[in-house]
């Protein structure tokens, strides 16, 4: 290359930089946009021109979705069973990838298959019958019944399966040779040896379940028991026309996913390369 | 290793219990139920009689079913194919920052994925708001009439679908991102010293060795959006639904506005099965695609 | 301490046969090295005695007990890993601890055990630190010391230098040996190193096809090869072959080389007819005049201590002869080579050495 050449291609390289920079600003904006009218007052929102800091900055919407929302209800309904989900999911397959990675027993190979094979089945046609059986257990609005059918996420297993396959065999035979029950492996070797996929892995259930639709709206049909995703789309009748106070109720559900992920970026990307399949 | 057969069974059994109790009953017990539901008259809660295959032959000249079903596909023409360009885009635009500012930038892409989709219609709904969206000022810059986008049955469609891509592309960045990230890099070493250009670059290095991923990418998003349901039903409130109409919004209405179970749980089949189809022959291409490489 | 006994055990995996009938006496305090290329069972004979892998057929003692259906973490051995598998998220400590721990030890005897190792391996100052932190060779002594504070019966050690660069394998070599005198605890040891089998081992067990070639102490084995076998494979630069005509004449053996130059050999030599003569590179004499032979040499490496030489006699057998270290032998060159037959050894064409075959 002829330094022409090269300072040429350093320009388009720094011109396609900006570029790039420009577009995730204009791509994001919406998010800020959201942000900003929630800070405006009400009549602010409404002007005919942008405006991309508040004449007036107020809180007004955000302690009037605090005081006069459920929006607190939404907050413990979407804690306790994002948490409950995470947890249960996360204890269910480690159990079950450990058994399929590492014990031999009966059906191994169909139960793997089959674990697999569930991946293809759309749980959004389950509704309707999931609807049935959790009203006739009599859980429609109750936390066990948002949780249940939110369970199944055999992907999970897969990649502790595959994680645990990793292990090089020598750990467990150490800690056969150390005499270690089977329980012991599992939790003082297997699984502190890999709490970076635990970690992961909990983080984007947790996210999953959070950002939840479809089933929570069915399965909750009281406003108490509607997690706060639920909850956010079903308070426009009574708001009539305030912008404000909706984006800010936006605002308040997004805000919890928004910090995790940003606090654990990292760990986030990694769990949903993972969860597509792909060593991250 | 020495192995006690019959203990490590128990242990087996005793660690997959748990989730075998969970999945037979949130999933394979309602995956049989669907089925024997669809062939009766049965309303969403209690017992129906049974009707044959009625269910399913009412669906031919169910309008209703016909609009859901071209409104499904319309939908997943217009965010699969565009989400894989734009996602393929932003990740090698990504791909070429390093250090913070490519910590940065990814994050403003991949943001909008992370929050729920109640989050992301009210801020689409504010941006495209008729009378004071953001968006509005900008047709009324270019000099076009402005649209009630989610009034219309021409419009809704494609404005979820756009909206959607930018909803979920972060994934898909991410998905290209770890796949550009595995071409090795003294590849493209080679590359420069052939004095290979940018695009040389891309169409003969980056693409053929990105393809996997791509089909990758595709195949998720292409069984992800077959199961539409969210986005559309929260931009059709207090719009027009039954123009509206996608596959599980349909079930949904069946089911729980309807209150019919049996004719709901046929559509669901239906879905159930072009879901499962549409899985196994990406699976089989791809398992042959893999074997020409 | 304790003697083990493998009586007539075999081994398959699948319809492979890995270990064949073998039976094998270690003593009490022993050091005992498996030695053999790689698939000649001897990991996994190791293994079947650490429980790790089952016995198909026959018994294994140990200290007098009965074992081989024993669980691995009852038998009183204990293991040293060739990647040492040291629990990666736990400290030196908590890894040491562990195998303790499991069996409901009394955390007074745990800390005296810890203490203990770590004053014999001189690793105090190790014990809070994790893995990742330490060097090969700590990490080589903290897989040692997790097996000390078990106070077995027997160390197990599979292949322990093999991810150690080799200024350290030495090194570590040594201090093994000089752990064993120490604790004077039975050792059996793996390893395809010949320097370490001789170096270290009371005696050496060498394995090929899932058999035992020989058993003996590392000078037997080195001077009284029982098979073609060992006699290749122990010894660097490996042992010269020589296909000869051994013929009775005057009471004297003689052998013919395939060039026709004869050599005498000792008169009490077991064996006659067609065979190899196996002569070892330091037997081989490089001479200017007067040799028993001729060869052209085609390389000659200087060591500094010594000098290897690469020759090819006239109808193309090759011999290596190791010489001093400032020999002036040039590639290219024919020169005369001697044998000294003192130490010579006959082979058969099934490999056996004759006097093997003899006692046989």
């Amino acid at each position: 290359m002829t330094p022409q050449t090269a300072r040429r291609a350093n320009l388009a390289g720094g011109a396609i930089t900006i570029l790039t920079v420009v577009c995730a600003v204009i791509w994001a904006f919406p998010l800020y946009w959201g942000i900003v009218s929630s800070l405006k007052p009400e009549d602010e929102v409404v002007r005919p021109y942008i405006e991309l800091w508040p004449d007036t900055l107020t809180f007004e919407h955000y302690v009037h979705a605090l005081t006069a929302t459920q929006i607190g209800r939404w907050y413990l309904n979407s804690i306790v069973t994002a948490v409950g989900t995470t947890v249960l999911t996360i204890l269910t397959s480690i159990f079950c990838g450990y058994a399929l990675s590492q014990l031999r027993f009966p059906l191994r190979r169909p139960l793997y298959w089959l674990i697999l094979a569930s991946f293809m089945v759309p749980t959004q046609v389950l509704i309707i019958n999931h609807f049935v059986l959790v009203a006739n257990m009599g859980l429609l609005n109750t936390w066990a019944g948002i949780i249940l059918p939110q369970l199944i996420h055999p992907v999970i297993i897969i990649i502790y399966k595959q994680f645990f396959d990793q292990v090089p065999k020598e750990f467990r035979e150490a800690a056969v040779m150390d005499n270690a029950s089977e329980w012991r492996i599992l939790f003082k070797v297997f699984v502190p040896m890999n709490w970076g996929v635990t970690t992961a892995l909990s983080i984007v259930v947790f996210i999953w379940s959070w950002n939840a639709f479809l089933w929570p709206f069915l399965a909750a049909t009281k406003t108490e028991w509607m997690t706060i995703t639920v909850g956010i789309t079903q308070v426009n009748d009574a708001f009539g026309i305030y912008y404000a106070r909706e984006l800010s109720l936006a605002v308040l559900a997004g805000l919890p996913v928004a910090l995790a992920y940003l606090l654990f970026q990292r760990q986030v990307t990694r769990a949903i390369t993972l969860s597509a399949g792909i060593k991250g | 290793m020495i192995r006690d057969a019959k203990k490590e069974w128990l242990i087996a059994l005793t660690l997959i219990a748990p989730f075998a109790a969970i999945y037979g009953l949130v999933f394979v017990y309602p995956t049989i139920d669907m089925f024997l539901l669809s062939f009766t008259d049965a309303p969403l809660i209690g017992a129906g009689d049974y009707v044959g295959l009625e269910n399913y032959t009412r669906l031919t000249s169910d309008r209703r079913f016909d609009t859901a079903v071209w409104n499904t596909a319309w939908f997943v023409v217009l965010s699969v194919i565009p989400g894989t360009f734009v996602a393929l885009g932003i990740a090698l635009a990504v791909s070429r920052l390093s250090g913070r500012l490519q910590t940065a930038v990814l994050a403003l892409f991949f943001l909008p994925y992370i929050l729920p989709v109640s989050v992301i219609y009210l801020i689409w709904d504010w941006t495209l708001n008729f009378q004071f969206g953001i968006a509005m000022h900008i047709f009324d810059a270019l000099g076009i009439d402005r649209i009630p986008v989610f009034k219309s049955a021409t419009w809704f469609i494609p404005a979820v679908a756009l909206i959607t891509v930018w909803w979920t592309c972060g994934f898909n960045v991410l998905l290209f991102l770890a796949g550009l990230r595995a071409i090795p890099q003294e590849i493209y070493e080679a590359a420069a010293l052939d004095n290979a250009g940018r695009w040389k670059t891309f169409s003969r290095v980056t693409w053929p060795l990105l393809w996997p991923i791509t089909a990758l990418n595709f195949t998720i998003q292409l069984i992800l959006q077959m199961k539409i349901f969210d986005q559309v039903y929260l931009f059709s409130q207090g719009g027009r639904p039954n123009d509206n109409l996608v596959m599980v919004y349909y079930i949904f209405q069946r089911a729980f506005q309807n209150n019919h179970g049996g004719r709901a749980a046929a559509v669901a089949v239906v879905l159930f099965f072009i879901v499962i189809v549409v899985s196994v022959l990406n699976f089989q291409l791809m398992r042959f695609a893999e074997r020409k490489q | 301490m304790a003697d083990i006994v493998l009586d007539h055990v075999s081994k398959s995996f699948g319809k492979v046969r890995v270990i064949d009938d073998l039976s094998l006496t270690v003593q009490s305090g022993e050091f005992i090295v498996f030695l053999g290329p790689s698939g000649s069972g001897k990991s996994t004979l190791l293994r079947m005695i650490a429980g790790l892998e089952t016995i198909d057929r026959g018994r294994l003692l140990i200290g007098g007990r009965e074992c081989q259906t024993v669980a691995p973490g009852q038998r009183n051995v204990a293991m040293v890993f060739q990647n040492y598998a040291l629990y990666p998220h736990m400290t030196v400590r908590e890894n040491m601890v562990f195998g303790l721990r499991n069996i409901g030890m009394a955390s007074d005897e745990i800390r005296r055990r810890v203490e203990e190792a770590a004053r014999i391996l001189e690793m105090d100052q190790l014990l809070d630190r994790r893995p990742s932190q330490l060097s090969g060779g700590q990490r080589q002594r903290v897989a040692i010391g997790r097996a000390i504070v078990k106070e077995p019966a027997a160390f197990l050690f599979d292949e322990p230098l093999s991810n150690l660069d080799a200024a350290l394998r030495v090194r570590t070599r040594v201090e093994l040996a000089e752990l064993h005198h120490r604790i004077g605890t039975t050792m059996i040891y793996v390893t395809h190193d010949q320097t370490e089998a001789m170096t270290m081992a009371d005696r050496i067990v060498v394995l090929n096809d899932c058999r035992i070639e020989q058993v003996g102490t590392p000078m037997e084995v080195y001077t009284a090869p029982a098979s073609r076998f060992v006699a290749g494979f122990i010894g660097s630069p490996a042992m010269n072959f020589l296909p000869v005509e051994v013929i009775n004449s005057d009471g004297q053996a003689l052998a013919t080389l395939d060039d026709g130059s004869t050599i005498g050999l000792p008169p009490d030599i077991a064996g006659r007819g067609r065979l190899d003569l196996g002569v070892r590179p330091e037997n081989v004499g490089i001479v200017g005049e007067g040799g028993m032979t001729t060869g052209k040499v085609k390389v000659v490496e200087h060591l500094g201590d010594r000098t290897i030489v690469y020759v090819v006699l006239g109808d193309g057998t090759p011999v290596t002869a190791q010489t001093g270290g400032h020999s002036q032998v040039r590639a290219g060159e024919v020169v005369g080579l001697t044998f000294d037959v003192e130490g010579a050894r006959l082979f058969g064409t099934d490999g056996l050495a004759q006097d093997q075959a003899a006692a046989i």
